[in-house]
């Protein structure tokens, strides 16, 4: 359904400049019709996914607490993890076989109440090249250091994901 | 029908860029067709599709809910010389309005045929160059849902300008909303995190002063066992004042359809040569051995022509 409509409206901006093309003919005689190919690239985070640790309560000792690049926290000895957790996914898409490069940092600084921090590396799974069809998709997980004495409250920060072309 | 006629005012943009792409890039052998032609008339079908791509979305009344902030960019690389300018379409393809960023960012290629990162402090002198001469607008622009921009690009080139070949990267990026810092129940032990990715893209804009000519080369493919499973690697040599661009395929003899096939593979100037590493899929794998040809091609859009070209027997 989406290829019939892709098409339809690909054949209905056709027939407009069809005509526009024909009509600059019959007013000039050296009338061009000309177009570019616009290779594109899109990104799109899969709706409902962030990077989540769940809820994490301390104990007064140490850990790191790691959420792979499936989504999957791995169990937490000295600390107690509770809620769900999950992965950042990413769907990419362009020419097929294009080849692209994620740029992910390799760890974030998040801010707390106070002035409180904690530090988060950062994992994601590789892309290098988009599949035959143009679509390529790529998690990011992390690992998230909890200090003993880590104040509770809220931590936030942001980090810039980018898709690279040659 | 607002979607048509902005398609056709995305269409006019392009055959404007078509114009400008001929003598954006001398060393090209872009020949535009002088009538409609099937070719042209296929090329315009391949565009209208590309940019109907933002129109399906209005068009179907039943889409997956999407992130804010995703985008569309497009095309994926600006060749500019100092004459005319060009652009980018950038488009909203997410369910809300919002905000993009457009920034200037340099990167570097190391031989490992990575872009790295460059700092404003860190740059040399032809990226300082590069930074100076790009001008842009707009930097910053709000969109509603499938809402394309046309963001401007040209250049202004000091006088005295060294030849060469100079390069910026354009990072398209959504601005997060700000998040109303949600008060867990204070009863509550513990702490919440939130970690916000703002995601986007780069894509090179290359600025070319002067004749500039540049050759490659391949040598020594081989197969290599990665985390990630086999790939198939081999180093590809430039020489000359500019980087190469192109299409890699890599074919077995007395076949036509490539075994692996990669296209937007650059070498730029400020390395002599990469590596160029190929994931090997499983079906492919067991074909991938005796005599074969590597072979990489300039993009079809300038040309097709055959950049260079190595015959292997891999055992």
């Amino acid at each position: 359904m989406s290829k019939f409509i892709k098409a339809a409206v690909a054949s209905s901006v056709l027939a407009a400049s069809v005509m526009g093309a024909s009509a600059a003919q019959a007013a000039t005689a050296t009338a061009e019709a000309r177009a570019n190919i616009l290779e594109e690239l899109t990104v799109t985070k899969v709706a409902g996914t962030d990077l989540d640790f769940g809820t994490i309560i301390t104990t007064g000792t140490a850990e790191v607490v790691t959420v792979d690049t499936s989504g999957v926290r791995a169990t937490c000895t000295s600390v107690i993890c509770s809620g769900t957790s999950d992965a950042a996914d990413f769907t990419v898409s362009g020419s097929n076989g294009a080849a692209v490069q994620l740029t992910v940092p390799a760890s974030v600084t998040l801010n707390g109440p106070g002035g409180a921090i904690m530090n988060a590396t950062l994992i994601s799974t590789a892309l290098t090249a988009l599949d035959a069809s143009g679509n390529g998709s790529f998690s990011v997980g992390g690992a998230l250091s909890v200090a003993s004495a880590q104040a509770d409250g809220a931590y936030s920060n942001t980090f810039t994901v980018t898709v690279d072309y040659n | 029908m607002d979607v048509v006629s902005s398609l056709v005012t995305l269409f006019r943009h392009s055959v404007l860029r078509g114009d400008a792409r001929e003598t954006a890039c001398p060393d090209d052998q872009y020949k535009p067709e002088k009538k409609m032609t099937i070719r042209g008339l296929r090329r315009l079908y391949r565009t209208c599709v590309g940019l109907g791509l933002a129109a399906t979305a209005l068009v179907l009344p039943t889409l997956p809910a999407q992130a804010a902030g995703d985008l569309l960019v497009a095309p994926t690389r600006v060749v500019l010389d100092g004459r005319r300018g060009a652009e980018v379409i950038l488009n909203n393809i997410g369910s809300e309005t919002a905000t993009y960023r457009i920034s200037l960012e340099l990167r570097r290629m190391t031989t490992e045929g990575r872009l790295v990162d460059v700092s404003p402090e860190e740059a040399n002198e032809l990226e300082r160059a590069a930074t100076e001469m790009v001008r842009y607008a707009p930097r910053r622009v709000t969109l509603p849902p499938n809402q394309p921009q046309a963001i401007r690009l040209g250049i202004r080139t000091p006088q005295n300008l060294a030849d060469g070949e100079y390069r910026v990267h354009l990072l398209f990026r959504a601005v997060p909303k700000a998040v109303p810092v949600t008060q867990q129940d204070q009863e509550a032990k513990g702490f919440s995190i939130a970690l916000t990715p703002i995601y986007g893209v780069t894509i090179p804009v290359i600025i070319r002063q002067g004749k500039l000519t540049a050759t490659a080369a391949i040598a020594n493919a081989r197969i290599e066992e990665g985390a990630e499973g086999k790939t198939f690697a081999f180093d590809l040599s430039r020489t000359g004042n500019r980087s190469t661009y192109g299409e890699i395929r890599v074919v077995k003899q007395g076949h036509d359809e490539p075994l692996l096939m990669v296209r937007g593979i650059a070498v730029y100037p400020e390395v002599n040569g990469r590596k160029v590493s190929l994931p090997v899929p499983a079906e492919v794998a067991a074909q991938l051995k005796g005599p074969l040809s590597i072979e990489y091609y300039e993009p079809q859009n300038i040309g097709g022509g055959l950049i260079a070209k190595t015959d292997l027997v891999l055992r």
